[in-house]
């Protein structure tokens, strides 16, 4: 092989002849070879440089009075269809999977004679797991990404980049984020996939660790659910829909000040020294074709992500069960673990099921609340639920603020699992494809214990500062 | 934790003791723990390494130096550096010759290669590495003392054999070859001749990042239009630049000949209003590796037209039309740019 | 470059089965392997689609197809498999796009290459048609987005064009289906040797830089005189393209390329 080492050498040599305009020259070179073709084969018949509706459209959605509320108003409308629409849908799968099919696999497997333990771990743990995750994730999901990738199709989402970049580019990162910050306010697993589009390594990394601080589906029905019981209720009735409702907005702020915050940080510390480039194409307008994109979205978004939290939530549903089932002494590991995290619980203004529960459910953000709701009735010994292990959720509001006072929670409680909820670790679908996307142990982990760090300080800070008045 | 002991001011000044206690250890550059860890660093190899650069440098420029200049430029303490010269006379990398320090032919040689792995380090930084052209020069001190030859001649193929460092300065190879610069100092130029700048020296730092902080860039076309005790005045790319002779006196210049065409209406993309269309002459050669090939690729070569497609309610990224798609490009993009007005 | 016409197997996948098999590409039940190259914004994947019938989703993103797309067709009793390459703009940087891009076209050796381009956007799209042509001989131009070059009132001449390049092109406009049917066709004549491209070599190119590129790949050929695209190796070695050097010492790049 002393040939292709001669090889080797004469290129190097060649290569320092020519000096280091070698990509320049080249890159010249083809355009001019471009150029001379498309004379030959390109007329215009007249000199209108572009359509004008697309001209028209850009002017409009990008300028400087306009741009900013249409781009407000776009996202309020998409999450407003998506979480209050998600209800309907929701609601009849819980129906469904929960009421219907629940009790039915039940009395198959008294039917076919199963041991407890058996219907039990499978029943009760995995299935009731995978139901939930199915039942609260789908339809939000079905709503979210088809009206996100019609937006996209149409061309709008990289003129919401091109606006937004400047703020982006103060914390270090890129104007897409925007985007995959929006994708996030749906699904992080997504939003982490979406970052794709971001050609520069370093802000493609802020994007991937800072997607977190996006209040996902998963995530916003316990931010609503714990607004309306403790800070709907601390206002007068007449205003306790606009107080809950300010405190989740206020919540999802939080997050975008978070990510903007850790972004910037990110950018001036760890991620100093990478490659950072930046280019943005406007395309032009195109009417999506509406029908192909929900079909292609709901295969290509919503369904990947959906089995991938199922693969992940069966064996959580195992765990919850089995933690609230096997015994050590005269008390079950999840009592004893919930014993365990209670002084740390206090110290962070929260409590130990809260704790075990994100625990437990790191799967799933889902199934949090239900979790939270079975290991508070099992620990307090109230009356309710379905039993150890058995994840629950009530249809009255006010039932479900009732256990949760039986379980010692006040407003500070709810405060700062809200904001907990906001600043804790990815759920494990997230982190798999953090992995997969930058495959890399070291930036997985980042992303992973950064918000659980946060959230820690906020909550104790919080909590402290609250105590002392 | 018992509930009664627990006051929330006590758990508020545990935890800002403790906030307080890892700034002071990580506090990026002045920590503890960084200094420690640096103190580390600086041991004879470091010292030695750093003695033989300086002496390479000064007999390069016919000045020898003796213990004292030593001790003086260098930071560290004065009784390692006297150890330490101690030592390399023992290895025969120095001689003494009374109150001076001479580098032999083993010490040159030494001198050279860690001259080599700094001037490569700092083409790295530049080609491969998103940080900030001031901080080039301080990271590549640190990591020439880390490179053992061949992994100096690895990082030398993995950046095709470079012939200049990104501040002009030539790499030597591993055989010791060097390219020549020669040229003018920009102090010495007289006005009204054109020149290209080839070389901007890194040192001292305040000069340096007052230069930088001009953006002026090696490879830039300049005429001088005044000169006098107080000040340069040159014209580089649609911008007038006026310098102290002391800053200008850091540039080197290969003067062109006047038959060279030196485009004086050269302008930045930057500067383009919407409504004008130009020409792009090319891009300044301050834009490297990874950026500069991406806009390359997107078309942004000699010889195109541009105009502004869309200004940004913000200010900032302008899209701009370049070969029938708008491309937006932030500010620190387009300023590199170089354009000829139509 | 020869212009003498390939016979049916020399394109075949069987023929450069190890190639193919190494970048993941399962060739065992198909007569043909057809790539599909193109820039972001170009509606590549909509072309990919109406081809194989997958409903692969596309965006206005490039950097949307990351990981490669894979369908497939028959014709005339032929089973061809397609994939479908990331949108980049060009071939010649780093990018993981371009890697990959780049890489399938020189070690996968597609029988067949269709290049997606923009009508209303030509010249920035013969940046990467020209590249690709320094690398395979057997490509197609599908002219795509007809309809709205249409109404830019672009008049495209498709021969002079075809003449230029040196291989076929066919206007398409892949979201009404039309000029699917003739691509499909162009794509079976090229693979069955029936049409035989003459592919344009870069001609802009410095004196200097020439010289240098024509005494490498001069070298190249004499070391390794079945080797298709030297001047792309040439190209590549100058660039410093640490891949294909560590290929090239190690000899796999001669093994995977013959």
């Amino acid at each position: 092989m002393n040939n292709v080492d001669n090889l080797i050498n004469l290129s190097k040599d060649l290569r320092w002849q020519i000096g280091d305009d070698f990509h320049d020259n080249l890159a010249e070179g083809i355009y001019a070879d471009a150029a001379e073709i498309v004379k030959d084969s390109v007329h215009k018949k007249d000199e209108n440089k572009k359509l004008r509706l697309d001209a028209t459209i850009d002017r409009i959605v990008t300028s400087r009075v306009w741009g900013f509320p249409i781009m407000f108003l776009i996202l309020a409308v998409v999450l407003w269809l998506t979480i209050v629409g998600a209800n309907y849908p929701s609601s009849m799968l819980a129906t469904l999977l929960l009421d219907t099919v629940h009790p039915f696999l039940r009395s198959m497997a008294v039917a076919a004679s199963f041991p407890a333990w058996l219907s039990g771990f499978l029943i009760d743990g995995v299935y009731l797991a995978v139901a939930w995750v199915i039942a609260v994730m789908l339809p939000p999901m079905a709503i979210f990404f088809p009206l996100f990738t019609l937006l996209e199709d149409f061309g709008y989402l990289p003129r919401v980049a091109f606006n937004l970049d400047y703020l982006f580019k103060k914390s270090g990162a890129h104007g897409k984020q925007a985007l995959t910050m929006s994708m996030g306010f749906g699904c992080n697993a997504a939003g982490v996939v979406a970052t794709r589009i971001i050609d520069s390594p370093r802000e493609r990394l802020i994007a991937i660790i800072t997607n977190n601080f996006s209040l996902c589906n998963g995530r916003w029905p316990t931010q609503i659910l714990i607004a309306t019981i403790f800070v709907g209720a601390v206002v007068p009735k007449a205003f306790s829909g606009i107080a809950s409702l300010g405190a989740v907005i206020g919540i999802a702020v939080l997050g975008m000040a978070f990510m903007f915050f850790v972004s910037w940080g990110l950018s001036k510390t760890v991620l100093k020294g990478e490659v950072s480039t930046f280019n943005l194409e406007l395309p032009p307008y195109r009417p999506p074709r509406f029908w192909k994109t929900i079909y292609t979205s709901l295969i290509d978004r919503t369904l990947i992500v959906l089995w991938r939290a199922i693969v992940f939530a069966a064996p959580a549903g195992a765990v919850i069960w089995l933690i609230s089932n096997i015994h050590i002494g005269d008390l079950s590991i999840a009592a004893w673990s919930i014993d365990f995290l209670d002084p740390f619980g206090f110290l962070l203004g929260l409590n130990g099921v809260i704790l075990l529960a994100y625990v437990v459910a790191i799967p799933a953000n889902e199934i949090v609340i239900p979790t939270i709701l079975m290991l508070t009735v099992m620990v307090t010994g109230i009356s309710g639920g379905e039993g150890a292990g058995v994840m629950f959720e009530l249809d009255s509001v006010t039932a479900t603020g009732d256990i949760l006072k039986a379980g010692g929670w006040t407003l500070l409680t709810a405060i700062n699992l809200m904001l907990f909820s906001l600043l804790h670790n990815p759920c494990s679908t997230t982190i798999y494809t953090i992995y997969k996307e930058t495959k890399s142990v070291k930036w997985t982990t980042i992303a992973s214990i950064l918000p659980v760090i946060l959230g820690f300080i906020v909550t104790f800070l919080v909590a402290q500062i609250w105590r002392l008045f | 934790m018992n509930e009664l002991n627990y006051s929330p001011l006590t758990a508020l000044l545990t935890f800002l003791g403790i906030v307080l206690l890892l700034f002071l250890l990580f506090r990026p550059g002045k920590g503890w723990f960084w200094l420690i860890q640096k103190n580390k660093e600086s041991s004879r190899k470091v010292i030695i390494e750093d003695i033989l650069k300086l002496l390479y440098h000064s007999e390069n420029e016919e000045k020898s130096l003796n213990l004292v200049d030593i001790t003086r430029t260098l930071k560290d303490p004065d009784d390692l550096i006297i150890d330490s010269i101690n030592e390399m006379a023992e290895h025969e990398l120095i001689n003494l010759e009374g109150e001076h320090v001479k580098l032999t032919q083993a010490g040159s040689e030494y001198g050279l290669r860690i001259v080599r792995a700094h001037r490569l380090w700092e083409k790295f930084l530049a080609e491969k590495t998103g940080f900030a052209e001031a901080d080039w020069h301080k990271i590549a001190e640190q990591k020439e003392h880390e490179l053992s030859d061949a992994d100096t001649d690895k990082l030398s193929a993995r950046l095709g054999n470079p012939q200049f460092d990104p501040h002009g300065d030539p790499i030597p190879t591993n055989t010791g070859k060097m390219a020549n610069v020669t040229g003018t100092l920009l102090s010495e130029m007289e006005v009204n001749s054109f020149g290209r700048i080839i070389h901007i020296k890194d040192k001292p730092d305040i000069v340096y990042r007052q230069i930088l902080a001009e953006n002026i860039h090696i490879g830039s076309h300049i005429r001088i239009v005044e000169k006098n005790a107080n000040r340069v005045v040159f014209h580089s790319e649609g911008e007038a630049f006026v310098l102290a002779p002391i800053v200008a006196g850091n540039i080197t210049v290969t003067e062109l000949k006047k038959d060279v065409k030196v485009e004086e209406n050269i302008a930045r993309l930057s500067m383009l209003t919407e409504g004008e269309t130009a020409e792009i002459i090319g891009i300044s050669k301050e834009m490297r590796g990874e950026s500069r090939r991406r806009l390359l690729d997107l078309g942004f070569v000699k010889g195109a037209k541009v105009s502004i497609e869309l200004p940004n309610p913000l200010g900032e990224p302008k899209a701009f039309l370049i070969k029938g798609t708008s491309i937006a490009l932030r500010n620190n993009q387009a300023s590199k740019i170089l354009i000829l007005k139509d | 470059m020869e212009a003498t016409p390939k016979s049916a197997c020399e394109a075949c996948p069987q023929f450069n089965a190890a190639g193919l098999k190494k970048l993941g590409v399962n060739t065992t039940e198909f007569d043909f392997v057809v790539a599909l190259a193109g820039n972001p914004n170009t509606g590549k994947s909509t072309v990919f689609n109406a081809i194989t019938g997958l409903r692969q989703h596309t965006g206005n993103w490039p950097g949307k197809t990351v990981t490669r797309a894979e369908g497939a067709f028959e014709y005339n009793e032929q089973k061809y498999k397609m994939v479908d390459l990331p949108g980049t703009y060009s071939l010649l940087s780093t990018s993981e796009d371009e890697e990959v891009a780049r890489n399938f076209l020189l070690f996968g050796q597609p029988s067949v290459t269709i290049i997606v381009v923009d009508a209303s956007r030509l010249e920035r799209n013969l940046n990467l048609v020209l590249q690709v042509l320094e690398i395979t001989d057997r490509a197609v131009l599908c002219l795509n987005l007809m309809d709205e070059a249409k109404r830019n009132n672009l008049e495209i001449d498709t021969r002079t064009l075809a003449r230029d390049l040196g291989i076929p092109v066919v206007p398409t406009s892949a979201r009404f289906n039309k000029g699917i049917p003739e691509l499909i066709q162009t794509i079976s004549d090229l693979a069955n040797g029936r049409i035989v491209c003459k592919p344009h070599r870069i001609k802009n190119i410095p004196k200097n830089i020439e010289s240098a590129v024509q005494k490498l790949s001069t070298e190249i050929e004499k070391e390794f005189p079945n080797i298709p695209n030297s001047r792309w190796l040439a190209f590549r070695l100058l660039e410093g393209d640490s891949h294909v050097i560590e290929m090239l010492r190690k000899g796999e790049l001669i093994e995977e390329l013959q």
